[in-house]
């Protein structure tokens, strides 16, 4: 025991001035569910950390200057070869200082990663409905951090002043230029006057390594406190309701698996920053406004803007004295205003929509929401398009396709494509609802057939385990019904954290439930005119589920 | 990272009963969890919720903290778990180990292997020190989670959320305390104060607007917007300096020109492409018959749309392709768009021979060069 005393007393001395044990009690017994699509943003949160340390390294290398000097390091082919000190010192990096290249290829990799992590964070909290009430405000600032990540990644690769990022630059700035009244204005303010001045890596280099990473950290921070504060969210499993939370403790174990899988996530970007080149921007050159190379590409998170602006036919409005390019202002401010807004609006629409305006802690299924599940599908194919158009020229030399046959294959695409897959997404789901139903009313095929006192054969079935029927049902038919949602409703504020107790899933309207995996083949065929699958909406937005019989 | 209660990320609920786990099995090895897909499981499972979390979280005020429950599945022979978390700190172990002695290597590599590009097999040194450096952090991370998984129990742990809004009498409370703190401050009766604080706050938030007014010059904006460097018999230089003679471009060939100032190759809105077509195939615009020499003509490479260079040209249909957004341009006709985002033809530069037999311009753009702006005459 006499060993443990030097941490012991530093413990108390701490505890003596801040009381700390009791808030060191607390969040060490913190529960945290588990399930792998948990561990998304957990991969977000280590690529910021990673970015940051990588980041800082390399701002004692790097030089955000637009000043002109001679290049003379070590890379050949560009000795010689006038440059801004922004590219020059990025060359630096690169070739001269040890290790810099993997540190500047795991940053790069590392943004990649943050993005698309979050993206894909994102759809896992749509399509679980985890951003349904009280976790809202979470939903919003995850949106912040998408486009504040978009924005900071944006402001990065400009930096090093090459060919390609100039190339972006470029385009940006023609974006700004083409906003009606205050374009022009805000276009000088930013760049110092004309494209390209002498001033823009130097601001964007304010904006890449102090402003947004102050904003992220900012929402990070406010994200991480919500989802401290209101707890996880968990899937419907035995003795998990909406009132508990059922999971691992904070520490040891919780702790214990997300420190490993940060160093796990740091290998990978370590491997990626060395086995995998990205951004050569030595094989680009410095930025030349009068050259540019073929098939120019941005970032991926930014493919699908390049892409609209592809898809956008060319409307411009000229008369009255002035121009607007809406060939400009409508796939790069309007589109991805619209886009942004409905995302961080969606728990507010769909609360709207559904009139669903209670707490929720256990996760959707996304069989069980088909029409939540075919807009995130919709919206999502909405993207994909979005984003192939925005390589339509890749795709037109690998495929050998003329540039217009896709594109214009893409203009249609766009605006065919979702609706279907809406409609053939929630096909699936309410198909692979009736699965289960059936599953739940008659149990599974044991393959052992009786025969009958009448002479009769059968199959004999076996009952849905538990685990299963809470899986399908949503909820634990044994748990205990909520302490505060009595409490609640005790108090007046309602009833809305009750857990209803489960009702029969297999009967809906005192009808017996339908069979069949795309249509109801139990039911009678519908009249013409009749929506064939009316009961199944039904079914999602009364949510009832009772415990088999 | 398995969910006990969901066993969806199994395979299928058909898939899984089709090969049930024999409740031996389930209930030996790593995972004891497994044992909720048997029927032991299930009554053990079910049996949460009399064991149901008595603790209750940091939320509530006056509430003693109590641990929450923990369920742990039933022990096995002790000996065989000893046997078993004996061979799993082994593995542990050694990923520790290894990334120690990566670490080491990485060290080693980083002081003594050739890293300059002249350096023979310098192309061996970031992927080497990526690989040392990979294993340095796989080695702790995959330890560490080996260590939660093998040897720090399977135990559920239910804890009760605390409720999300606080009771009536609560929020009575705090909307009390503030319309209390403002009666008290008098904001609602001193209207003088309240107005004249509220009109010096707001004009206080516009004071560091004008500080950014000097982020950029505005004198000649429009002015500079919709001019180049382009002067009447101003000589066509290539990015060399090298002025361009008449005859110098063969049948069916491009050269990028720049305007003769000192930078001029280096200006956003001068580069100009130089073409020599056939006569007989290039149709002048009305009114632009005397703009081209013999066949060559003049366009500007800033492509219309947003500003990328208009570059890629393909001689047998004098198509300008700009490799940003596709939009392409016909050489032999004006320059007008034939496809693509770009909603105006590139703006063409008059040109013409001096005596020398170079050539030279006939003035500035008649129109500004690249991206459409507010301000833009139409």
């Amino acid at each position: 025991m006499s060993r443990k005393k030097p941490a012991e007393g530093v413990a108390v001395w701490i505890d003596e001035r801040l009381g700390s044990s009791n808030f060191v009690r607390r969040s060490l017994n913190k529960v945290f569910p588990d399930h792998w699509s948990f561990m998304l943003g957990e991969i977000a949160l280590y690529s910021f950390i990673i970015l940051l340390l990588t980041g800082t390294y390399l701002t004692f290398f790097f030089d955000a200057s637009m000043h002109e000097v001679v290049y003379n390091g070590s890379y050949v082919p560009l000795k010689g070869v006038t440059m801004s000190e922004a590219y020059a010192s990025t060359l630096n990096i690169s070739f001269d200082v040890r290790g810099g290249l993997l540190m500047r290829q795991i940053h790069h990799w590392a943004a990649l990663l943050f993005l698309a992590s979050i993206v894909v964070h994102l759809m896992r909290v749509f399509f679980t409905g985890a951003f349904r009430k009280p976790r809202e405000l979470n939903w919003v600032i995850g949106t912040g951090l998408l486009v504040t990540g978009i924005l900071e990644g944006f402001a990065g690769y400009s930096l090093p002043d090459d060919l390609l990022s100039g190339t972006g630059l470029r385009i940006a700035y023609g974006i700004v230029e083409s906003i009606p009244v205050v374009g022009t204005w805000v276009g000088f303010l930013l760049f110092g006057g004309e494209f390209p001045g002498h001033v823009i890596v130097g601001r964007l280099y304010s904006v890449h390594i102090l402003l947004i990473p102050l904003a992220i950290l900012g929402l990070i921070t406010f994200h991480m406190m919500m989802i401290w504060y209101q707890k996880h969210t968990q899937f419907a499993g035995p003795g998990r309701t909406e009132d508990n939370v059922v999971g691992s403790r904070f520490y040891p174990v919780y702790s214990a698996k997300a420190g490993g899988f940060f160093f796990l996530v740091f290998a990978v970007l370590a491997l990626l920053g060395g086995l995998a080149q990205i951004n050569p921007i030595w094989l680009y050159g410095p930025y030349n406004p009068s050259q540019v190379s073929a098939g120019s590409q941005p970032d991926w998170y930014m493919g699908f803007l390049d892409g609209s602006t592809r898809l956008m036919p060319n409307w411009e409005f000229r008369g009255l004295g002035h121009t607007i390019p809406f060939n400009i202002l409508v796939p790069t401010v309007i589109l991805p205003g619209i886009l942004f807004t409905l995302l961080g609006m969606y728990p507010w629409l769909e609360a709207r929509f559904t009139k669903d305006r209670g707490y929720h802690n256990l996760l959707d299924r996304p069989r069980d929401k088909p029409v939540r599940t075919g807009l995130g599908a919709m919206a999502l194919s909405f993207y994909i398009i979005l984003l192939l158009a925005g390589g339509n020229d890749l795709i037109a030399s690998i495929f050998t396709f003329s540039v217009q046959t896709i594109t214009w294959t893409l203009r249609i695409g766009l605006f065919v494509i979702p609706p279907l897959v809406y409609v053939i997404t929630k096909r699936i789901c309410l198909g692979l609802q009736h699965s289960d139903r059936e599953l739940l009313h008659h149990g599974i095929e044991s393959g052992t057939i009786r025969r009958l006192p009448s002479g009769e054969f059968i199959e004999e079935t076996v009952g849905l385990p538990v685990p299963y029927q809470i899986t399908i049902t949503g909820s634990d038919p044994t748990a205990r019904p909520a302490l505060h949602g009595a409490a609640h409703a005790a108090d007046g504020l309602g009833d809305e954290h009750a857990v209803a107790l489960p009702e029969d899933h297999m009967v809906v309207d005192g009808q017996p439930k339908p069979r069949g995996f795309f249509r109801d083949k139990s039911a009678p065929r519908p009249e013409k005119g009749q929506r064939p699958e009316a009961t199944a909406p039904e079914l999602e937005s009364t949510g009832q589920v009772r415990r088999p019989e | 990272m398995t969910n006990p209660a969901d066993p969806s990320d199994k395979g299928s609920i058909r898939d899984r009963l089709q090969s049930p786990v024999p409740s031996s099995e389930a209930n030996s090895g790593g995972d004891s969890r497994h044992s909720d897909l048997t029927d032991a499981g299930f009554q053990q499972t079910d049996s949460r919720g009399a064991l149901h979390a008595r603790g209750h979280d940091e939320g509530q005020q006056g509430v003693p903290h109590a641990t929450p429950v923990t369920h742990a599945h039933a022990p096995l022979d002790p000996a065989l778990e000893e046997a078993k978390a004996r061979a799993a700190e082994r593995k542990i172990a050694g990923l520790f180990l290894a990334s120690f002695a990566s670490v080491i290597a990485f060290f080693f590599v980083y002081f003594l292997a050739p890293f300059k590009f002249t350096e023979p097999n310098n192309i061996y040194f970031t992927p080497t020190l990526a690989v040392l450096m990979g294993i340095a952090l796989g080695g702790i991370g995959a330890g560490t989670v080996m260590w939660a998984k093998n040897l720090m129990g399977h135990e559920e742990t239910v804890q009760e959320r605390h409720p999300f809004g606080s009771p009536p009498e609560e929020r009575a409370a705090a909307a009390e305390l503030l319309v209390a703190g403002a009666q008290e401050s008098q904001l609602g009766r001193r209207s003088l104060l309240r107005n004249t604080l509220l009109l010096s706050g707001g004009a206080l938030a516009l004071l560091p607007l004008p500080l950014l007014f000097d982020l950029g010059p505005y004198a000649h904006k429009e002015r500079g917007l919709a001019t180049t460097a382009w002067k009447k018999g101003m000589r066509l230089v290539r990015e060399n300096g090298t002025p361009v003679r008449i005859g110098d471009l063969g049948l069916g060939s491009i050269d990028i020109v720049f305007p003769d100032v000192p930078g001029g190759n280096m200006m956003a809105d001068a580069p100009t492409m130089l073409i020599r077509m056939q006569p007989g195939e290039f149709k002048p615009v009305k009114g632009r018959e005397d703009w081209s020499v013999d066949g060559h003509v003049a366009y500007s490479v800033i492509c219309t749309h947003l500003g990328c260079p208009v570059k890629l040209y393909e001689q047998q249909t004098h198509h300008l392709f700009c490799p940003c957004h596709q939009s392409t341009f016909d050489a032999s006709n004006g320059a007008k768009v034939l496809f693509g985002p770009a909603a105006r033809p590139l703006p063409q530069l008059a040109i013409s021979v001096d005596a020398d037999g170079y050539f030279i311009a006939q003035g500035d753009y008649h129109e500004p060069v690249g991206p459409s702006y507010w301000e833009r005459k139409p």
